[in-house]
Parts: C-alpha cells; structure tokens; sequence
C-alpha cells in the first residue's frame, strides 16, 4: 500500500508538509481500513467535514423527510489537481442538483473553479471541474434541498476523486456521520408543505402564519386528537351518569315532601348558579387538601356529570311538566300508581319531549369540557395548548376549534331537525280535539285555579 | 236491564267542593244503583265534570262523603287505587297515552295494576278493541286514528280493567259530529249489556234513549232530577226547561 502519492505533476514541493499529510492520512486510513471492507485506495484528498444543518421548527434536529443542506469540506493535497469529486449518499436519500454550491478558497483567497454539479439520480452528486482545479485548494461543497428519508438513522457520505490525469480515488465515508431523526406522518407531510411555494406565500401573511399555518396545523392534528378522544371520554361517562342524577333531582323538585324539594332545589340553584370554572377549582384543590386523591380524569368525570344533572334536572322537570294533566289522569284513573305512572306513562313521553334539549345540554357538556385543561386534564384544549406554547403559533387552537365543531354542527343539526320534527308532532296533537263549544266546558271540569292545578300536578307526580 | 235498587255502587252525600273562595260543588247527593245509566246534564260551570272527577278522587272534594260500594271513597286511609281499579273513566279528550299502540294502551294498566300476564293482557285488549269496533286498528298509534277511534280505544282501555261503574267525562264533546255516532254506539252498547254508568253529556238524543236516572244540575246543586220522561216532557223548574229547549 503506497500512502506516498504518487502524482505525476509536482508543482510545489514541500515534503515536509507532504509527510505530515502524508502522516494524517495514513492514520485516517488505518481507521478506514477497520472498518471498511473496500479495499483502500490511494488518496490525497482530506475531508475534513461532512455536516447537514438542522432543520427543525425550533430545534436543532435534522429531520428525515425534511429538506436539509449538506455540507462537505475537504482538502487537497499539494500535488493533487481534482477534476472530479463524486459524493456517493445512501439510498433513500433524495438529491437535486438544482442548488449546489462548491466554494473553492487556496488559503484565504478564492478560487474560481467552474464546478457544475450534476445528480444522475443513482444516489451521487457529481461536481465536474472542466478546469481542475488547483492543488492544495480546500472545497466547501454546499447541497441545498437533500432529502433524507423519513425513517431517519445514520448518513455518511463517500466521497470519489478523479484527478486531472484521470487517477481515481475512492475516499469511502469520510468527514464523520450525520444523525437524522426520524419523523412521524405528519411532520413529513408538514415539512413537504413547508417547501412548497404556495404554503410559504400563505405563510408570508402574518394572520395566515398565526391562525392557519399549514404545516402547523397537519402536525398539531395527532396530538389534538388525543385530547379530543380524552374530551369525548369524559362526555361518554359523565352524560349517562348525569341522566338518572338529574331525573331523581327532577322527581325531588315536584317531590311533596317539602325537605326533598329544598334538597334538590338548593343543589340545583347552587350549581347553575356559579360558574363551572370554579366548581372544577373546589373539587380538584379542595379534595386534595381533605386527604382525598382521585385520578384526575375520574374526577374530572365526576364533576362533568354533577354540573350537567343540575341541569337535567330542570331540563327533566320542564319535560315532565309539559305532559298534559290528562295523561296524569288517565294513568291514575286506571288504578296506577305514582311511580307506576311515571314509569310507564310520563317519563316515556317526558324523555321523547326534552332529547333536543337534552342534546344541546350534551353540547354544552362537550364544550365545557375544555374547562379542565385549567387543572391539567390533557384534553383537546390543553394539547392545543402545549403545542402552541412551543411554537408560538395560534394555528393549534384553530385546529382545537376544529375538533368541536366536527361534534358540535352534527349534533346542533340534528337537535334542530328534531325540534322541528316534535313541533309538528305538537301542532298535530293539538288541532285534534278541536271543538268549538265543548272547550269552554273542558275549562270548568279542569281546575280553573293555576295554583291549583300546578300544585295538583306536584300531589299527581310526588305519590312516589 | 234491571236496575237493583237494593245495591248502590255510589252514593253521594253532601258533597261540596272548593277552589279557593269559588266553590263549585254546593251539597249533591246522588245514588248510582247497579246497573243505572245516570245521565248528567246542565250548562257549562254547572259542577257536573267536578262531581264525576270527585268519584274517582281525580279531584278532591272539600266536605261530604262518596262511598264506592262498601268502601268510602272520601275516607284519606282508603286505598284510592284500588277504588280506581274498579271505576273506569272516559275523557272529553280521550287521553290516550300517545307513545303506545291501541292494544298497549289497553293492556298496560292490565299488566301494572291487575298484574295479569303479557299474554292474557293482550288477549283480553284485542277482545275489548273488537267489541268496540277496532279490531283492525290494535298497533296503530293514538296519532293515527280519527277522534273517535281514540276515544273508542279509551273506553276499551276502561273496560279491559272489568270496572264495576264507568264515567264518562263528556266523552263525545271533542268529536267532529260524523264521529259521535260511533261513539254513542258503544255507550248505548255497554249500557244494554247492564254497566252500571255515570254520564255527563250534552247529547239529549243519548239521554232521553238510555238514561234510567237523569239529573240536571245548575251552579252546583241538582235542580231536577227524574226519569228522562220526566225531566225532558215535563221539567219542574224554568232554568231546566230553558236549557232543554235551547239544545233540543
């Protein structure tokens, strides 16, 4: 093995430098050698440096999938013309040779070197210097727009020599390694979006930038919705359980027994009367404090569905009430009793009657989980959040909003498509017994007193 | 029909009856014996529904005493509902119970109050929508069927619990005239077949025809009471006349 080059042409000769290079080269090669199973082959040519320049939003990674530049720094030796300098990347990794930059300086001076980068598309970026290039000269290749692949891992790059006498050299992997990180769906989508011209004329609209960022809002989507199945979670469990909650509440408030109606009726004015935000505050301080230590998200839960039964209750209340004092009647006039007449005859009717309103209050339920992102519930508004503290943008937010509505416009829809829907229904019931002289005789059977018919109502739904 | 004189199913005895300072009912009493057609009339805010609702304690009567057989309906230990059991009611406004089919409104109460099984609940529904003429209608919903096939279905629904009184509450007072008839029939019916009824009306023809006992009542009391002969060919009282010549 001749680690002396050999060069034809000597145009300077220093041998003492050249057998300090001489020395370096030889070691570098001995490492080569370990490593590689190529066989070496003589060379002149030092690298010095092969480095990617992070590309991360914020952050000092080199992301796969994202548009990168390479830069390589070599040096040639003092009898070493170059005509040629072939960089050799991995497979996966996509190159253009639409911007390569090769910047040759002899000590502090440039030399202009001619060079044309070519990528033939077999994984290599070639650099013709028609030329050649001096000897002695340091090259700073710079590849804008290299495309590492998604998946990340460990880069080298080999480099290959031709000198101006048509001497080949394979360098092999030189110049140390380039660590890419590797990158999820959506951050490779994100970082595609990035380079295309029409999101970065989008993004050159400031409010466009904050509020609708492309690439921000493909990434913070994955994330988002891990907090919005964490909010429909909490809905799935809280609802049903505040139901029945809000149903007893309901018999409570028309119960007879005076006690039962004060229980329910301060429970039900004290919930709706301050607001929820405060609620979570008591229960997730305050427990704690009492020595109490629930999982948050069953906490969270509880206090969901014990806000919402308050509103049931009246939700149920005002259905229960809107069925005709006749239907009471009749049930009861077949021998049935109170709880017999509610379970069979009224809150069959009473629950048809209120599922609209019903669904808004599920709406609301649905929105007003957000308030628990305020004690660290990771739910959609709270992942919007931690997002948007990173990068700074409002992007996450809009994406959050975009998680409600998917929910919240279905759901409004069919909310109206019902009330629409009962409202016929009421119309129908009541053109029926239409007659003109016999309402007035209706009247007197039917006490003509509103208390006392609102108060027999309470004795009707209260024999429980 | 005979009518058993020797055994009242209700008595009224000076039954008064209040909301706040107005008071409706002004001392009525009244005997319903076994098997009676007692026909009701008298002009609007008369107190007639009042003192039917009072039977069946669907209203509560302020002072007096109603007994149901050997039962006293006014005593506040009687168990009402088992009272009601017995006494079936017929609406004005049918009070159908809209979110069950014909035959389930006629069978739930079977089910609930009588504890009778599915299966003989809905044979003796179908037996009692028959009898009424609705054999063909048993799974359409109170809001597929005309006004009186409703209050058909309601009268099944009463008589499926074997009451031994109906009232009936103006029962035909909401109907489209064509839809009377049907109606009338089936009360006529059921009185030839010996129900004992209570019946507030204002269909003279019905009253004149099937009434054993008529009463005409006027701002809570009862100012005439007789046969229908009686009360219609020969009143006692000018109100009584009036009202009668002004609706025949």
């Amino acid at each position: 093995m001749d680690t002396f080059a050999s060069p034809s042409r000597r145009k300077h000769v220093l041998a003492k430098a050249a057998c300090i290079a001489a020395c370096a080269i030889a070691t570098l090669l001995l490492g080569l050698a370990l490593t590689s199973t190529a066989p070496a082959q003589a060379h002149a040519l030092e690298v010095e440096a092969c480095t990617a320049s992070p590309n991360e939003d914020g952050g000092n990674r080199i992301l796969g999938a994202t548009p990168t530049r390479v830069t390589w720094r070599a040096h040639s030796a003092e009898d070493e013309s170059l005509s040629r300098i072939t960089l050799a990347f991995a497979d996966g990794v996509e190159l253009s040779a639409d911007k390569v930059k090769v910047t040759g300086l002899s000590g502090l001076d440039r030399v202009e070197l001619n060079a044309q980068a070519s990528a033939p598309g077999d994984g290599t970026i070639v650099i013709d210097m028609p030329e050649a290039a001096p000897a002695g000269v340091s090259f700073l290749v710079e590849i804008y727009n290299v495309v590492f692949p998604a998946d990340g891992g460990e880069f080298q790059v080999a480099a290959t020599t031709e000198a101006a006498d048509g001497t080949v050299n394979e360098l092999g992997p030189l110049g140390g390694t380039i660590t890419v990180s590797g990158v999820s769906v959506a951050e490779g989508i994100a970082a595609w979006l990035n380079g295309q011209g029409w999101v970065q004329a989008w993004n050159s609209n400031k409010f466009l930038h904050l509020f609708f960022d492309p690439a921000i809002i493909v990434t913070s989507i994955p994330s988002v919705f891990n907090g919005w199945l964490a909010a429909l979670g909490i809905v799935v469990i809280a609802f049903p359980a505040a139901i029945p909650v809000g149903f007893v509440l309901a018999l409570m408030r028309m119960a007879r027994f005076r006690i039962l109606r004060a229980v329910a009726g301060t429970y039900v004015n004290i919930v709706r009367g301050t607001p929820m935000f405060l609620q979570i505050y008591i229960a997730f301080f305050g427990l704690p404090l009492l020595g109490l230590n629930i999982n948050n998200f069953a906490l969270g839960c509880c206090v969901m569905a014990l806000n919402s039964s308050a509103y049931l209750c009246e939700i149920f209340r005002a259905g229960i009430q809107s069925i005709s004092k006749g239907q009471f009647e009749a049930a009861r006039s077949l021998g049935m009793n109170g709880v017999q007449t509610m379970i069979h005859v009224i809150a069959p009717q009473a629950f048809r009657r209120v599922i609209p309103t019903m669904t808004n209050e599920l709406i609301l339920l649905y929105k007003d989980t957000s308030l628990l992102a305020a004690v660290g519930i990771m739910e959609t508004v709270m992942y919007a959040k931690t997002i948007t503290a990173a990068t700074g943008n409002i992007t996450p937010y809009i994406v959050a909003a975009g998680f409600y509505l998917i929910v919240t416009l279905p759901m409004s829809r069919i909310t109206r498509a019902m009330e629409d829907r009962t409202g016929t229904h009421k119309v129908a019931l009541k053109k029926k017994p239409a007659d003109k002289e016999p309402k007035s005789v209706t009247k007197q059977g039917w006490s003509p007193d509103l208390n006392a018919a609102k108060d027999e109502l309470a004795i009707k739904t209260a024999d429980l | 029909m005979t009518i058993d004189t020797t055994k009242s199913i209700i008595r009224i005895r000076d039954l008064h009856k209040s909301y706040g300072d107005v008071e409706i009912l002004k001392g009525i009493d009244l005997d319903v014996y076994k098997g009676e057609v007692v026909v009701i009339l008298g002009p609007s805010g008369s107190g007639k529904s009042t003192m039917l609702r009072c039977v069946n304690r669907l209203e509560e009567p302020t002072s007096g005493h109603i007994y149901f057989e050997d039962t006293e309906i006014t005593d506040k230990k009687t168990n009402i509902n088992e009272v009601r059991k017995n006494v079936g009611m017929v609406f004005q406004n049918f009070n159908l119970f809209p979110h069950l089919t014909a035959k389930k409104n006629v069978m739930i109460a079977q089910q609930k109050v009588l504890k009778r099984s599915k299966e003989e609940a809905e044979r003796i529904a179908i037996e009692q929508l028959e009898r009424v003429g609705l054999g063909e209608r048993l799974d359409h919903y109170p809001d597929g069927l005309s006004g009186g096939q409703q209050q058909r279905v309601a009268i099944a629904r009463a008589l499926a619990m074997n009451p031994h009184v109906m009232l009936f509450d103006e029962a035909t007072s909401a109907l489209d005239p064509e839809l009377v008839r049907g109606v009338l029939d089936v009360m006529r019916q059921l009185a030839k077949e010996g129900m004992t009824m209570m019946v507030v009306t204002h269909e003279m023809g019905f009253a004149r025809d099937v009434a054993d006992h008529v009463i005409f009542m006027e701002d809570g009391k009862v100012i005439e009471r007789g046969a229908p002969d009686e009360v219609f060919n020969n009143p006692k009282s000018e109100r009584t006349r009036a009202f009668i010549g002004n609706i025949a």
